[in-house]
């Protein structure tokens, strides 16, 4: 759960039920793996708003809540915790590649 | 890449192997899950309902994706099973995995969808990921030398293998308070970390030369670290699983239930004390005992033959070449002193592969280095290999002979960093990279720490050292056990390192970690290690490890000189 | 609530007593183990079978002495991740020798059953969607069982002694 929701950006956010990938919420009600295509609401009360969609649509998803983001002057959008973005953006390492016989 | 091997036997593995009994019950557990998989996704059952059941079946939700926990019983893999999760990585993860403190291995970007297809993959090899998660008896862990080491008094792993079948899929025991871990040690010098598990049992052998256990009760990490108080001093063997059933009845029936954070039964042991917990289990165990879970000696012994160990043929304890080597490279000498242990056997020894090569994510392989590691297990180990609750793998009945052979095999693979017990040797969690309840990153500064002192000169001088990173105060890392624990927390968004000294768990010494002082900044923590190197490097006495000179000069001088550089 | 046993769905013939209630002279009464410790003797001396409900923590032990005289006790699952009732249930049947209905209440699913049905409970309360059907199939789900229990299956264990014994002889 997002810990700061006031006066931040807000998208909904998930887990696909299928295979765990992280999607947002758009505006058509579908759920996107893309944070730019997400809906953004703009004040708490959308935020509940927003929360509730995000729940009622929650059929494919698992366990919606809502992630504070900021957007910058290009309007690309980002989270603010550490936490959601590595869940957007992956790891900070380089994993080991399949067909590693040595870590690179 | 294959490396070229002398002519591969295939051996008869030197544990456990299922029958037919134990392969109908993990096919049927497959199928049922394939069924509540579906229904989970046709929406019949919801979250709620499902997430017990897919835990049960070692399916975590993690940050980016479905984790798989597979259980890998006591440690134990034959290069065959080990072929198969390397074959699973490759077709339904991402090609790599990641061996536990538990002895599990962990894939991290399983589907949901596909995970009944793995698990059934798995079966083939009589393998699974029953119990390991949720709130049931968890996979169940021994000494990673079982079976080869020269302390051993009898083999943990013929009780693990009785305590696994007696715990799955009990239909009792399916809904505890909270997850529940047992770990067997057969060995004075417990490998095998007893004394901070749910139950810790040791075998021993009394003045009149039996052998039986000491059960203990109540330990743990986590949240509120406790160290297990003995429960009985010596339990029958034949009485084992009685008196397990009695002790999991008791924390099932009184075990906290409104409070996630006080549900594991130490804090029972805890909040009722030892004697009255000493007292309910006597109690119980008076009713079962010498029932239908008394073990007949005939079941003992023909679990206790599977482990019978290898017939190892003769081989010369001091080989020649061996030693020419020895002198020759220091790379090797190195490796002969950090990496290779006593074997009972005077011509073989242990042979311990690291998993943490320098600046690696700690205790990962990927496909192809299992296959590898596999390869060499046929060549040189009776096909055998084992997990250690320390992240690497082992290689456990390896000719003084073949040693050579094996060093260089294992560096092909990037395995033979001379590096065990040492500095670099770190354990780490998974932390905020993968790992929904993680308040920080740890690989990251396992890396940054593995690259720093990476010089294998200098680790050796350092000496034994143990460092063990969790990256929340679920204490997956067992930070509270390490001679160095870093804790990763968040303040304010900000990741944060608190550093812990003098904890251990090793030859039967069992110790929780004073924590320093303040926590440190992420691109402090190699410089506060380093410091802390630097003080027991100049206070040191002859002989001491960085453990042993904590000891004796304490917290000051290392806490005064960490504080004037971070 | 539907009421279900592994033959199908079944009425409830029992009367369910609130604890402020005054006991009927006949018919079958389900009173709350607190009511019952209340009124034991005044229900035994009635016409009519008594069965007692149990809150999950109840000490289902009290009534060591009184299996034979009840036809029916429930043990409750507030929740279906709450594994109380299991041990209460194991209890009931192997140390107490319970012979009556066994019954669970609460949150009780389909997926549990198997467990439920080794540990002795032979009806079912649920509404949950094709809970019957699953019920069923329960038994069956697992052929093969590592544990003893009440239910009298032969465990892997036991089966092996007796196929090394056979092939011996």
């Amino acid at each position: 759960m997002a810990k700061n929701l006031s006066g931040d950006l807000l998208v909904a956010s998930a887990n696909r039920l299928t295979d765990g990938v992280v999607v947002f919420l758009d505006d058509a009600g579908e759920w996107t793996k893309r944070l730019d295509r997400a809906a953004v609401a703009r004040d708490k009360r959308a935020g509940e708003i927003l929360l509730e969609r995000a729940k009622a649509e929650a059929f494919t998803v698992v366990d919606p809540y809502l992630v504070a983001v900021s957007e910058g002057d290009d309007g690309v959008l980002e989270p603010l915790s550490l936490r959601e973005k590595i869940r957007v953006s992956g790891l900070t390492f380089e994993a080991i590649a399949a067909d590693a016989v040595r870590y690179a | 890449m294959r490396c070229v091997m002398p002519d591969t036997h295939f051996y008869r593995p030197n544990f456990y192997q299922y029958d037919d009994y134990d392969r109908t019950l993990v096919t049927e557990r497959v199928e049922q899950f394939r069924d509540q998989v579906r229904r989970r996704l046709s929406g019949e059952l919801t979250e709620e309902q499902f997430k017990p059941l897919r835990l049960t079946n070692g399916l975590y939700l993690q940050l980016h994706a479905y984790m798989l926990r597979i259980a890998i019983p006591y440690g134990t893999l034959s290069s065959r099973q080990l072929r198969k999760l390397a074959d699973i990585a490759r077709k339904y993860d991402r090609g790599y995995g990641h061996f536990t403190t538990r002895q599990n291995l962990q894939l991290n970007w399983i589907k949901l969808e596909e995970a009944p297809d793995a698990l059934a993959a798995l079966a083939e090899v009589d393998m699974h990921a029953m119990q390991t998660s949720g709130n049931v008896i968890r996979n169940v862990t021994a000494d990673h030398f079982a079976g080869a080491a020269i302390d051993e008094i009898e083999d943990p792993r013929i009780w693990c293998e009785i305590v696994r079948q007696w715990s799955t899929l009990h239909p009792e025991f399916s809904f505890l308070p909270r997850k529940f871990k047992i770990a067997v040690t057969g060995s004075p010098n417990d490998r095998a970390a007893v004394r901070v598990h749910d139950i810790g049992l040791r075998l021993w052998r009394n003045e009149q030369g039996e052998v039986g256990f000491e059960v203990i009760v109540g330990g743990g990490l986590g949240r509120t670290p406790m160290i297990g108080k003995t429960l009985r001093e010596f339990l029958p063997k034949d009485e084992l699983l009685a008196y397990l059933e009695a002790t999991l009845r008791v924390y099932n029936r009184y075990g906290r239930r409104d409070n996630l954070y006080k549900a594991r039964i130490k804090i029972l042991v805890h909040e009722v004390g030892a004697e009255k917990m000493r007292e309910e289990v006597e109690a119980e165990y008076a009713d079962i005992k010498g029932g239908a879970l008394k073990l007949p000696a005939e079941t003992i012994e023909a679990i206790a033959r599977q482990f019978a160990p290898p017939a190892l043929p003769h081989r010369p304890a001091v080989v020649g070449a061996v030693e020419a080597l020895k002198l020759e490279d220091r790379d090797f000498a190195l490796w002969l002193k950090s990496n290779v242990s006593p074997h009972r056997l005077a011509g073989y020894r242990i042979v311990t592969a690291s998993l943490k090569p320098a600046g690696a994510p700690p205790g990962d392989a990927s496909s192809v280095q299992m296959e590898g590691v596999a390869d060499i297990a046929d060549a040189y180990s009776q096909g055998e290999i084992r997990v250690s609750h320390e992240q690497n793998l082992v290689l456990p009945h390896v000719a003084v002979e073949d040693l050579p052979a094996v060093w260089l095999a294992l560096g092909r693979l990037g395995f033979a960093e001379a590096n065990v017990g040492k500095i670099t040797d770190i354990i780490a969690c998974p932390g905020l990279d993968y790992c929904a309840l993680a308040n920080a990153r740890s690989i990251p500064v396992a890396q940054s720490i593995s690259n720093h002192f990476a010089a294998l000169a200098r680790q050796h001088d350092i000496g034994d050292l143990k460092i063990k990173i969790s990256g929340c105060i679920n204490a997956c890392g067992h930070h509270h056990v390490g001679h160095i624990g870093i804790l990763g927390v968040d303040k304010n968004g900000v990741e944060l390192y608190q550093i812990s000294l003098g904890g251990d768990v090793d030859f039967g010494k069992t110790a929780l970690g004073t924590i320093l002082g303040p926590a440190v900044a992420a691109d402090k923590v190699v410089e506060a290690v380093d410091a802390l190197v630097a003080t027991y490097l100049d206070a040191r006495s002859a002989g001491e490890r960085f453990v042993d000179t904590y000891r004796r000069i304490g917290a000051q001088p290392f806490k005064d000189r960490v504080y004037a550089v971070v | 609530m539907p009421l279900f046993r592994e033959a199908g769905i079944v009425e409830d013939p029992w009367q369910k007593l609130d604890d402020d209630a005054p006991v009927p002279a006949d018919g079958m009464v389900l009173v709350s183990f607190a009511r019952w410790r209340e009124a034991r003797a005044a229900l035994l001396a009635r016409r009519g079978p008594v069965g007692v409900a149990f809150a999950n923590t109840d000490p289902v032990e009290a009534l060591a002495s009184d299996t034979s005289r009840l036809d029916l006790m429930t043990l409750h699952f507030p929740k279906f991740s709450d594994g109380r009732a299991y041990s209460q249930a194991r209890l009931l049947r192997e140390r107490l020798g319970y012979q009556g209905e066994l019954r669970a209440t609460g949150n009780v699913l389909q997926d549990q059953a198997p467990f439920m049905l080794r540990c002795g409970f032979d009806a079912f309360e649920s509404d949950q969607k094709g809970f019957g059907e699953a019920l069923a199939r329960a038994r069956t789900l697992f052929s093969v069982v590592y544990q003893p229990t009440e239910d009298g299956r032969a465990t892997a264990s036991l089966l092996r002694l007796k196929r090394r014994n056979a092939v011996a002889s």
